[in-house]
């Protein structure tokens, strides 16, 4: 009975135990974990290292918001608790600034920039004031006095920043509540109060993101190569991804090299961009405002090219990974050179580039073009006649189009490339006349808010995509002028130029889905349902990325270009898929790419109703011939590689001084050996200590 | 194995087998030789056998020296220089530690 009784004690007891006990978790207690966290990687090429790399058990400082210029003094030479975590507002993100607390980097554990949340006015530019400057066309042996950005600078503000090397983490925070908690945290703890130095505990902050590669390029690539182990580890990937790019009449994609009475007029855009961290690139002015247009002319140019063709092909091709080194385009005239495109560089007739065309109230664009190649007296009429095609299509339109200096070199474009292999006719279209124009080339505040894309408040996401914006409206009137420029240069009439006219809602509902929210009704339509999640909430982010299956703005673009310049036929979605338009069809896959979208849910429905696209856009490869040809440390092509990484997070806590540390560590050490030896001490004596009192265990009665 | 037990003979060539093993560059066995044999070598009183295994473990000494020597010399060399080296370095390596040079 006692037993039993005993046991429903026992059984109650752990019941109550389960119920009213929770788990508490020290460590939820000690540390504060940082949800969004923005990183700066390390970026591998043919000589360098450039970006921010961690320890590999991260790095501690103790927190130090950092006032002025001046307070750096506290950071680098006075402060009596360095290593220190450095919070940065962006009016103190500066090259000086950078520069010193590089220098002193044994004192700096890290460094945290608060993101504003509106541009800073005075304009910044992380990135190089010449960019791409040894791999555009223009270099000793080309023409030495336009090399080396000696007769424009194009992006005076350009402190560089993006190509420096940091031996700490870079982390960049937003400004909202999370980043409020750390600001009280300094607050409380860290803050010297009348000139003494602050007590323990501080609060301080620990960043992870180790960098596996190291060194360059060529480096990272043997040292992913080597596979005595089992699993070997890569270290770093390639840049890369594919370039878009469709034709206004089919061409057979499975004969490559050249085709023969083919002359092709090649639209070119740019699709990325970067910024000084990693991930994030809004790109609004540097990359999408140029393909934005090209897209928009396509689809101006859609119904004429369909009804009357030119004679000569217009080629839209839009090309990834521009930024660094002209990845895509470098690719793209590698492989015409080497008969592995569907035509070759004999078939291109003239290259019409759409650069930076944001109009910022000026309503003025430049056409650039490349004096060297001009010196040539055919190529310089067929550069006259493209500037006079495009000027007359200004004509009719509200803007003026002016021809940038003739001594002037090319501004950074993919266009470059093509004149490196020969000396083709062509134009870029920019909205400098010298250097940029824009404030914020290659950074993080190059976003909506640079171009005006705003919206009055109080919009629904869907009444946005649908409001027209000026930015717009001003775009419309460049891709009218481009398409029909485009017409007239591919030997279409001059007199159906009046028919030729973007669409202004596509171009609206384009920034929209670019700049500010990729997940939205329209671009849901337009793409298959497997690539659903790969919309977001957050505008579109265009860093090329590495070499993977297509990134989000690839894919967008892919499946808008087929939308825009191809028609939807009427074929079951199993032929749809299998790229055939009936059982029997083995011809159509070569000249026509057959997509399955699917489309919008009718009023009374919810289940989508998917069509078939039938275009001609296609996908080619855009990572840099270094990789093809094994040449790692080759000057003619791009070599850039990003770093692998484990992990990257970042964590608050409070942290004891390095005495108490020690204090403890001591203590325990000394707890365990005196432990020891008093277990020593009483086992030798154990026969004196246990012995006496015992009853012998066989008494005799 | 308990030396104790063994007659004579056979602690002999024991000493005698290890000795020649350690040639096959297998410094280890040199230092068992000169670990487990130095008592029988210089603290017990001596024995017939005794003068041969004498030999046998200064022998060992000297060789296990020389290879603490050499390895001690090449393990501090490509510490030093791997990173140095680029190609070289990552081939003569198992394991390449990760985001150093």
């Amino acid at each position: 009975m006692d037993l039993l009784s005993n046991k429903w004690i026992t059984n109650l007891l752990v019941c109550a135990l389960f119920v009213g006990a929770s788990c508490n978790s020290v460590e939820k207690k000690i540390y504060v974990h940082l949800n969004y966290t923005v990183p700066c990687v390390r970026l591998l090429n043919a000589t360098h290292q450039i970006g921010c790399q961690s320890s590999l058990s991260g790095d501690v400082g103790v927190l130090h918001v950092l006032e002025s210029e001046e307070n750096l003094d506290w950071v680098l030479s006075s402060g009596p608790n360095p290593p220190y975590m450095v919070i940065l507002e962006s009016s103190l993100f500066t090259r000086s600034v950078m520069m010193k607390l590089k220098n002193g980097s044994s004192r700096v554990a890290g460094i945290v920039v608060v993101a504003p949340n509106t541009n800073p006015v005075e304009g910044f530019s992380p990135h190089t004031s010449c960019p791409n400057e040894n791999t555009g066309v223009y270099s000793e042996s080309y023409d030495p006095t336009l090399a080396h950005c000696n007769v424009t600078v194009w992006n005076p503000l350009g402190n560089g920043l993006s190509y420096e090397e940091y031996d700490f983490p870079i982390f960049s925070l937003k400004d909202d509540n999370d980043t409020q908690v750390i600001r009280q945290c300094y607050l409380n703890h860290n803050q010297a109060v009348n000139g003494s130095s602050p007590r323990y505990p501080l609060c301080a902050m620990q960043l992870y993101s180790h960098m596996s590669a190291v060194t360059d390029t060529a480096t990272c690539m043997r040292r992913n190569d080597i596979n005595f182990s089992i699993s070997p580890e890569m270290v770093c990937d390639p840049l890369g991804d594919f370039n878009v790019w469709a034709s206004t009449r089919p061409l057979n994609n499975t004969e490559k090299g050249h085709k023969m009475w083919e002359k092709v007029v090649i639209a070119a855009a740019r699709l990325d961009s970067r910024s000084f961290f990693f991930d994030v690139a809004p790109g609004a002015e540097s990359g999408a405002s140029g393909f934005i247009t090209l897209l928009a002319a396509a689809h101006a140019l859609r119904n004429v090219t369909q009804e009357a063709q030119p004679n000569r092909t217009i080629f839209y091709t839009f090309f990834q990974g521009e930024t660094f080194d002209y990845i895509g385009s470098s690719r793209m005239v590698y492989d015409m050179e080497n008969n592995q495109f569907t035509v070759d560089l004999d078939n291109v007739h003239s290259v019409l580039e759409i650069g930076q065309v944001g109009l910022h109230g000026e309503s003025r664009l430049w056409l650039h073009s490349d004096p060297v190649s001009r010196r040539n007296s055919s190529v310089n009429e067929e550069v006259r006649k493209l500037i006079e095609n495009l000027q007359s299509a200004a004509a009719g339109l509200g803007f003026t189009v002016g021809e940038a200096g003739f001594s002037q070199p090319l501004p950074p474009s993919s266009f470059q490339r093509f004149l490196r292999a020969r000396q083709i006719p062509g134009v870029v279209i920019e909205n400098h006349q010298l250097n940029f124009t824009n404030r914020y080339y290659e950074s993080m505040y190059d976003n909506a808010e640079y171009l005006n894309v705003s919206y009055p408040p109080n919009l629904t996401p869907e009444e946005q995509l649908e409001f027209v914006t000026d930015t717009a409206k001003a775009l419309t009137e460049v891709a009218t002028m481009v398409a029909r420029a485009l017409y007239v240069q591919a030997g279409g009439e001059e007199n159906q130029q009046d028919n030729i006219n973007a669409d202004r809602q596509i171009v609206s509902q384009m920034l929209y889905g670019f700049l500010v929210r990729s997940n939205n009704s329209w671009f849901q339509q337009l793409i298959p349902s497997d690539l659903t999640s790969h919309l977001t909430d957050r505008p579109t982010n265009f860093y090329v990325g590495v070499n993977q299956q297509s990134s989000e703005p690839t894919l967008l673009v892919q499946y808008l270009l087929a939308n825009l310049t191809g028609s939807a036929i009427n074929i079951t979605q199993e032929n749809c898929q299998n790229q055939r338009e009936d059982e029997n069809d083995k011809e159509s896959k070569h000249m026509f790419t057959y997509m399955w979208v699917q489309g919008a849910a009718p009023p009374n429905n919810t289940k989508r109703e998917g069509f078939c696209v039938r275009s001609t856009v296609r996908l080619s490869r855009a990572v840099s011939p270094a990789f093809e040809l094994r040449d790692y440390t080759s000057k003619d092509y791009s070599t850039w590689t990003e770093s692998r990484w484990k992990s990257i997070k970042g964590r608050i806590f409070l942290v004891a001084s390095h005495e108490l540390e020690m204090l403890t560590l001591g203590v325990g050490v000394g707890v365990l050996l005196a432990s020891l030896l008093l277990t020593y001490i009483i086992s030798s004596k154990a026969d004196i200590l246990f012995s006496s009192g015992r009853e012998p265990t066989n008494a005799t009665y | 194995m308990n030396l104790e037990r063994l007659p004579n003979e056979e602690k002999l060539s024991l000493c005698r087998k290890y000795y020649l093993g350690g040639f096959a560059f297998l410094p280890f066995l040199w230092l068992v030789n000169v670990v487990w044999f130095f008592r029988e070598a210089f603290v017990k009183p001596a024995y017939t056998e005794q003068l041969q295994i004498k030999t046998y473990v200064k022998r060992s000494a000297l060789g296990l020296l020389l290879w603490i020597a050499v390895l001690t010399t090449w393990i501090t060399i490509f510490q030093h220089f791997r990173a140095e080296w680029g190609e070289v370095g990552d081939y003569l390596s198992f394991t390449i530690p990760l985001g150093i040079p």
